[in-house]
């Protein structure tokens, strides 16, 4: 049996897209991905046998990093910051860009949020949606959903709801308009806290990579 | 790099998750509901009752139903009895009765508006400051009693302009009865019971398989889910036909009683029976109620027959009453209308800039006793910049007082020429013809 720090670093992937983008990614910094078929295996090892990754919905990923499932993980600023999860989060990577915001119908008039007394809200974001309306001094209804949140305002289910925006497309075909914007997200890099010091080598050579290919201008940080 | 910083953050103004600020004609249409109702209720020959914000958790946590019980919001007094926050006004109505009224002629009739107070899940219309308005009719069993709460129920929705909503009535009694005639080992009364509640074919199907009835009741519980509905008469005859004992039979006499009362009211057609309506069994002892509006999918008001409640106060009384949601009837009634209203202040009618003239005091206030709206400048305004002020703030009309009269400018913007002159004799005269809608 392998101790701790010397068996190889597991990394979580979100399904979808951002993971296609960031196995790419990690190819472009030579860093081993797995190769070919990988059939209905749960467990993955790269072709060289120095990383493994499993793959798990993208709001999973920072628990399966919190408590040590997973070394690395790969998931969404914005899922981090709802799930508040204790973990490290070293690098961002220039994947998956998009904005949260709070969205309204096209018709409603562009008032300050602090006017409405207790306006109702559909999200996947409960926790972000209701933090940017306390800072506001409003108490807002949070209707949570697991999808279609664009549904919402159209049969008066909320008057407002809070999502990704990627290209606005779905937001625009729904006479829907962005109101504001709550964070800026894109693809992070998270890791567990304790990994980040067990296996400080394996850690420090993927960041180290990754780095080498997104900011070339700039020596490579040892540590 | 600072991440997830707020973009356009305001100066910290937090409040605790679940309660309000309630402002401009939003505040306005609360209070005007809120008036309303309690004009409505006191011409029912309803008194107010104002109870207590808070009182001993214990007069409050043990008469509640379960529910209630835990989600009382609970705090410490300075000599170390546990204290709460009013949870709903009926209990503190049935202290106030047992304890202190009990000797005063039956039956007292109460109303109240109010908030109230939960540690709930927050859902539509229910925060945990929550306001509510309501009826409680004590020392009567008669069934014109529970007709004239539901009369007055529907009438209230009607005056609050709802105007599509149905009272959805039950009568704990059946179903008490009927688990009486059963005689059910705890397990399957509780199977039963979770199956009528949740409406659940899969439940009841289960129940009967474990259940060894006789034909009869076998009928009287397969039957139970079809006696819902608006055809009121036929409900009650097959309800009728499946009795198994008095209790079921006695029931179903107080429903049909209570029918033909509100008939008299002209309300059987806002009426849906249902006899599997027994959620809060164990507070309510006969009919309880619920009334649902369109495009609302919670209750905006409910209500029932508690005998139980008074007595634990003192000497037994039969009570029976109702509790509006005011933040839903709004909300029922918004959807209906203007489901994105921008908010507003209210607008007076009237902007008066006044120059400190007592005659034109003494005239602005006649115009304010005959019911308009004004409001004077205080800010020593001038031409163009009085103008803006009564375009933003909406005022229908904007007059400047020259001396000896008005310069009265209609549905004013920016930049807008004097519409007419209006002495001061004619001022005192004059009656504005509102043209808009307070609320």
């Amino acid at each position: 049996m392998t101790t701790l720090s010397d068996s190889p670093l597991l990394i979580a992937l979100p399904t979808g897209r951002m993971a296609e983008e960031t196995l790419a990614l990690f190819q472009q910094a030579g860093l081993s991905t797995p190769s070919g078929n990988a059939g209905r295996k749960l467990i993955l090892p790269s072709a060289d046998n120095t990383l493994r990754y499993i793959m798990a919905k993208p709001t999973d990923v920072p628990t399966f990093v919190e408590y040590g499932a997973a070394d690395i993980g790969i998931c969404g600023l914005d899922t981090l910051r709802e799930g508040g999860c204790n973990v490290y989060e070293p690098l961002l990577l220039p994947i998956g860009p998009c904005r949260l915001s709070l969205i309204g119908p096209a018709d409603r008039s562009d008032v300050p949020l602090r006017y409405a007394s207790q306006p109702r809200v559909a999200t996947k974001y409960p926790r972000l949606t209701m933090e940017f309306f306390r800072e506001r001094g409003v108490n807002a209804e949070i209707i949570k959903l697991n999808g279609s949140i664009e549904l919402a305002p159209l049969v008066g289910l909320a008057e407002l709801i809070v999502d990704l925006i990627e290209t606005g497309n779905t937001m625009r075909a729904n006479g829907l308009v962005e109101l504001r914007v709550i964070m800026h997200s894109q693809a992070v890099l998270v890791v567990n806290r304790a990994a980040h010091r067990l296996k400080a080598i394996a850690v420090q050579h993927v960041l180290g990579a990754l780095r080498a290919i997104l900011t070339p201008a700039m020596p490579e940080q040892e540590t | 790099m600072v991440i997830n910083q707020p973009i356009d953050a305001q100066p910290s103004a937090l409040i605790p998750r679940g309660v309000a600020d309630y402002f401009w004609a939003e505040a306005e249409q609360r209070r005007h509901l809120e008036t309303l109702l309690l004009e409505t209720f006191r011409r029912w020959g309803y008194g107010d009752v104002l109870p207590p914000m808070f009182e001993y958790a214990d007069t409050l946590g043990s008469r509640a139903n379960s529910e209630l019980q835990a989600a009382l919001v609970r705090f410490q007094d300075r000599d170390g009895s546990t204290l709460a926050l009013r949870g709903d006004m009926t209990i503190a109505v049935a202290r106030l009765v047992g304890t202190r009224l009990h000797d005063w002629p039956m039956p007292q009739r109460f109303c109240y508006a109010g908030s109230v107070f939960r540690y709930t899940e927050l859902q539509a219309g229910r925060q945990r400051e929550f306001w509510q308005a309501g009826i409680e009719l004590i020392g009567a069993t008669a069934p014109a009693a529970d007709a004239e709460i539901l009369a007055l129920t529907a009438k209230a929705l009607q005056r609050a302009g709802l105007v599509d909503f149905r009272l959805v009535v039950g009568q704990m009694g059946y179903f008490h009865g009927l688990l009486q005639a059963l005689h059910l080992p705890p397990d399957q009364q509780r199977m039963l019971h979770q199956a009528v509640n949740l409406n659940s074919e899969a439940g009841l199907a289960d129940f009967m398989r474990v259940a060894t009835l006789p034909r009869a009741q076998r009928r009287a519980v397969e039957q139970l889910p079809y006696l819902s509905g608006q055809n009121v008469e036929a409900i009650l005859s097959q309800a009728d036909q499946l009795c198994l004992n008095e209790p079921m039979q006695s029931a179903v006499a107080n429903m049909r009683a209570i029918c033909h009362a509100l008939a008299s009211y002209g309300l059987l057609d806002v009426l849906y029976l249902d006899l599997t309506e027994i959620h809060n069994l164990g507070y309510y002892t006969g009919i309880t109620f619920e009334a649902l509006a369109p495009g609302l999918g919670f209750p905006v008001a409910a209500g029932g027959r508690y005998d139980h409640l008074i007595g634990s106060f003192g000497k037994p009384q039969a009570a029976v009453g109702a509790a509006f949601t005011l933040d839903r009837i709004l909300m029922a009634k918004h959807s209906a209308t203007h489901p994105h209203q921008t908010p507003h202040p209210v607008a007076p009618d009237l902007l008066v800039a006044a120059q400190d003239s007592a005659e034109c005091l003494a005239i602005v206030e006649i115009w304010r006793a005959q019911g308009t709206t004004v409001a004077v400048d205080v800010c020593a305004r001038q031409g163009r910049e009085l103008g803006e002020m009564a375009h933003q703030i909406g005022s229908q009309w904007l007059l400047i007082w020259t001396g000896n009269g008005f310069d009265v400018y209609e549905n004013v913007g920016p930049s807008q020429a004097s519409a007419y002159y209006l002495s001061a004799a004619e001022a005192k005269l004059k009656i504005w013809q509102l043209n808009t809608q307070r609320l």
